[in-house]
């Protein structure tokens, strides 16, 4: 079985005014090939960092620690970072608002070109027909939108555009950030039809982040819970969903408002730490309802509890 | 999240922004340094010149024996061709320049802001009159402005601060405008005013409040170039008088001895330098701490 | 009666059209729309900022177009007025406290009494008083947030207009801030208009609804009404958004489990 992803023990920092902040602390885990993974946290979390750090997109004045692989090949050993052949490659990516990869100068077939002659040097004719592929397979009418320029597009047009341009690369994993958030209500469905779809038909490897717990639940296999840089919680959708092992998986659920359903919204004190207050222990403990002596004091370890499904609290 | 929080800390006030990048920035101290002892000049230099009469421009008795002396134990910058001695007409000279810029700098930044700041906020006609008005003066180029007051009006420091003041003021006025036109359309400026609160203290306590330190920051750099074109101006006679204290005019004098006596316009050339570079570097360093996006996430050998 | 409008268009490009709305005090309402559906204009046309072509506006029992410009903040400092983007409805000059005393500037309060107000505000948005020496560069995005709402009602407003209250918020922070909106609206009984696009999170702020899509009203009603009977095509595939197919489970909508 070859992995997509697989993360060991991967931290990610920022020097930010002469203080190293980090935003992933020491995280572990494995996405399968073709799988479809959902990373789920609030701010702070560190989820659009290890999106960035699969991407291949940290900026250079990151540091890193733990190793990283993607596709099989090393891209992160320690502060060392080489994405060379991976990036464009293998993993290409979508992000949060529709059309922010899409060079507002460019009409939308020059885009094509510029990006896929750069990666595999095709022709204006070779990238165009290329585009047209992928454009079709995004849902959109190549005719209308090749020569269009990015401002002239709808909302729901720009992400698939994106969409369609991040696949024109032949890249088989996609990680996208938020790839509803941004979009009208009546686009959402349509992008993650969109989604199911290309994942099938494409074979691809779908790493989203988000923080809609509903959008998680019908569109990953598997899940991941991030809170304050440290992974909580990872493991099939359907079995977190269900039965959230997690004190704070199962405080997120629980504030999701949920449409036609009048249950309470529970309401939980405090709110997620920044980055600069990183304290011993657990980072949860000042929310969490279950508090244990050993909470406070030691950042609780890893444990499998199930097939692929791991946690980090004491309670288990 | 925290991406966003930056958003805010370039917009508090000028203190906190001064004292943060003191702590940050070498150029800051540096240039504060040089700013610092130039104010120290302007403070105590007519009281520790050792020559104070010849400071003022005053032509000593002997004349004769001390003229067109170069630098010495007893006259460290040398004499000029008058045989006044250069270093105590260079220490009376740095109030001068100091008033000067001073003058200029404050009085433009009032009017300017002002302007700016009604121009944008009442908008409609008002808005229109004041922008034109503003481009008029923006076309007046200092020296040409001082050669018609000097016709009009004779020698004197009213000259050169008048025509500095009507040719910087409008350069104020606009960048004041621009930052206005955002902080107008700011929600909190609506709130104060659905709230009732009367327009003059919206004005100052929404609207000038953030304006001011970017235009400030701006300000503090101008004070050097404010200080070349003023010195430019008495250097061409049109402002000050020949005898007057002023680096410009020292300059002017020492340009005719320039080959037998070049450190009589040295001197006061390079104190004017020394202060321009002074406030550049200070305003340079403060406009950096003020644009978070401009400031450097690597790290270089400077 | 705390609102009510009447048909209403805008020059050259019409934004709202028919739109009838009317809330009395203690009501609770959700306007719902996305982006270009005419809820922004709406709430300007409330809040006085934008006359309407045609219709009628009464707010708070006047008419408040025919107004003056100049006069009318006398109707509308008793309305509570919540912004979307916190960033740009803190004065990042002013402590906290200060900006949230402001509205009641006009009101002939002696020092102390704003100050009880300042406090009592503060507590009912459940934030420690230290905060009211803080700048806003200080505080965190929920922070910030409950800063406006307690600004919102220091001077004890008779209608809240919410602009979007929720959508920059973590889910966890939403949850929080949904539950204190309902508390100060219930302590002051005054009418609530929440100004959205989320619908879930509507249902929690409002006992009734209106959809607008494209500057018109598609449906109007209790929530249980539009979820069960939708109308509208328009309201038929805003909910099909929030289901996305999922028909059971813990976060299953629309009354399944």
């Amino acid at each position: 079985m070859v992995l997509a992803v697989e993360a060991k023990r991967l931290s990610v920092g920022y020097e930010e005014l002469e203080e190293l902040l980090w935003a992933v602390r020491g995280v572990s885990f494995e996405v399968r090939e073709g799988e479809a993974f959902c990373i789920v946290g609030e701010s702070g979390s560190g989820k659009s960092t290890v999106a960035s750090a699969i991407a291949g997109i940290l900026p250079p004045h990151a540091v890193t620690e733990g190793e990283l692989r993607v596709g099989g090949r090393l891209v992160v050993k320690g502060n060392e970072r080489d994405y060379e052949g991976v990036r464009g490659h293998l993993v290409t990516y979508v992000p949060q608002s529709p059309g922010a990869s899409l060079n507002p100068y460019l009409e939308i077939g020059d885009q094509f070109y510029y990006v896929l002659n750069n990666l595999y040097g095709l022709s204006r004719k070779e990238a165009r027909e290329k585009a047209r592929t992928y454009l079709e397979m995004a849902g959109l009418d190549p005719g209308a939108v090749l020569d269009r320029y990015p401002h002239e597009l709808s909302g729901g047009m720009l992400q698939r555009a994106a969409i369609a341009l991040a696949l024109s690369t032949g890249a088989k994993i996609l990680v996208a950030d938020e790839p509803t958030s941004s979009l009208d209500a009546h686009l959402r469905l349509q992008i993650v039809q969109l989604l199911k779809r290309l994942r099938s038909e494409v074979g691809l490897t779908l790493i989203f982040i988000t923080h809609d717990m509903l959008l998680a639940g019908v569109l990953s296999e598997r899940i991941a819970v991030m809170y304050a840089g440290h992974l909580v919680e990872v493991g099939p959708t359907k079995e977190v969903l269900r039965k959230p092992l997690h004190p704070y998986t199962s405080m997120l659920i629980e504030c999701v408002p949920v449409l036609g359903v009048k249950r309470p919204l529970k309401a939980y004190a405090g709110e997620p730490p920044n980055l600069s207050e990183a304290g011993r222990g657990c980072p949860f403990y000042d929310r969490c309802p279950f508090r244990l002596e050993a909470c406070a004091s030691e950042i609780p370890p890893v444990k499998e509890v199930g097939e692929s499904y791991y946690v980090a609290c004491w309670l288990y | 999240m925290n991406a966003s929080r930056a958003r805010f800390n370039s917009a508090v006030g000028f203190l906190d922004l001064a004292r943060r990048a003191w702590k940050r920035s070498a150029r800051l101290r540096v240039g504060a340094f040089l700013v610092g002892v130039v104010v120290f000049m302007a403070v105590l230099g007519p009281h520790v010149a050792p020559h104070p009469s010849d400071g003022w421009g005053v032509v000593p008795r002997n004349a004769a024996e001390r003229a067109g002396k170069p630098p010495c134990p007893e006259f460290p910058f040398g004499t000029d061709n008058l045989g006044r001695d250069v270093l105590s007409r260079v220490l009376v000279g740095a109030r001068l320049a100091l008033v000067q810029i001073t003058l200029v700098v404050s009085v433009s930044l009032a009017l300017g802001l002002l302007v700016g700041v009604c121009a944008a906020y009442y908008k409609g006609p008002v808005e229109a009159l004041l922008n034109y008005v503003a481009e008029v003066f923006l076309a007046l180029p200092a020296l040409v402005v001082a050669l018609a007051l000097r016709l009009a009006l004779g020698q004197g420091l009213h000259i050169v601060v008048a025509s500095l003041i009507l040719s910087w003021w409008p350069w104020y006025a606009r960048s004041s405008y621009i930052y206005a036109r955002a902080v107008v359309e700011m929600e909190y400026v609506l709130l104060a005013r659905l709230a009732g609160v009367p327009a003059r203290t919206v004005l100052f306590r929404h609207v000038l409040a953030n304006v001011a330190p970017p235009v400030l920051v701006q300000a503090i750099t101008d004070l050097g170039s404010v200080l070349l074109e003023a010195s430019a101006i008495n250097f061409l006679g049109i402002g000050l008088p020949p005898d007057a204290p002023d680096w410009g005019v020292i300059v002017q004098n020492g340009f005719r001895y320039i080959v037998s006596m070049p450190w009589v316009s040295m001197f006061p050339g390079a104190f004017i330098l020394i202060t321009a570079l002074g406030f550049s570097l200070v305003g340079d360093s403060l406009r950096e701490e003020l644009d978070p996006k401009m400031r450097r996430r690597w790290k270089l050998w400077f | 009666m705390a609102e009510g409008l009447r048909a209403l268009r805008r020059r050259y490009v019409e934004v709202l059209r028919d739109v009838s709305l009317s809330v009395s005090r203690g009501e609770r309402v959700a306007v719902i729309g996305e982006s270009g559906s005419g809820k922004t204009t709406l709430l300007k046309v409330v809040l006085g900022l934008l006359r309407p072509m045609k219709g009628e506006v009464v707010v708070l029992g006047h008419r408040i177009y025919e107004i003056p410009e100049r006069e009318r903040w006398k109707v509308t400092r008793r309305i509570g007025y919540v912004p979307q983007d916190p960033f740009r409805a803190l004065n990042p000059r002013l402590k906290v406290a200060d900006i949230i005393a402001e509205p009641l500037s006009r009101l002939n309060l002696s020092e102390s009494e704003k100050e009880e107000r300042v406090r009592a505000a503060v507590k009912m948005v459940q934030l420690h008083e230290s905060v009211l020496d803080y700048y806003p560069s200080r505080l965190s995005g929920g922070m910030m947030q409950r800063a406006l709402i307690a600004r919102a009602v220091v001077h004890e407003p008779e209608l809240l207009l919410l602009d979007e209250p929720t959508s920059a918020l973590d889910v966890s922070t939403q949850a929080q801030v949904i539950s204190l909106l309902n508390a100060i609206q219930e302590k002051l009984n005054c009418a609530m208009v929440t100004v959205t696009h989320d619908l879930a999170a509507a249902q929690y702020l409002a006992d009734r609804a209106v959809i607008l899509h494209k500057g018109v009203v598609v449906e109007e009603g209790s929530f249980s009404e539009i979820v069960r009977n939708p109308k509208s095509d328009h309201a038929r595939v805003l909910l099909a958004s929030y289901t996305l197919g999922v028909s059971e489970g813990p976060l299953a909508p629309l009354g399944a489990t």
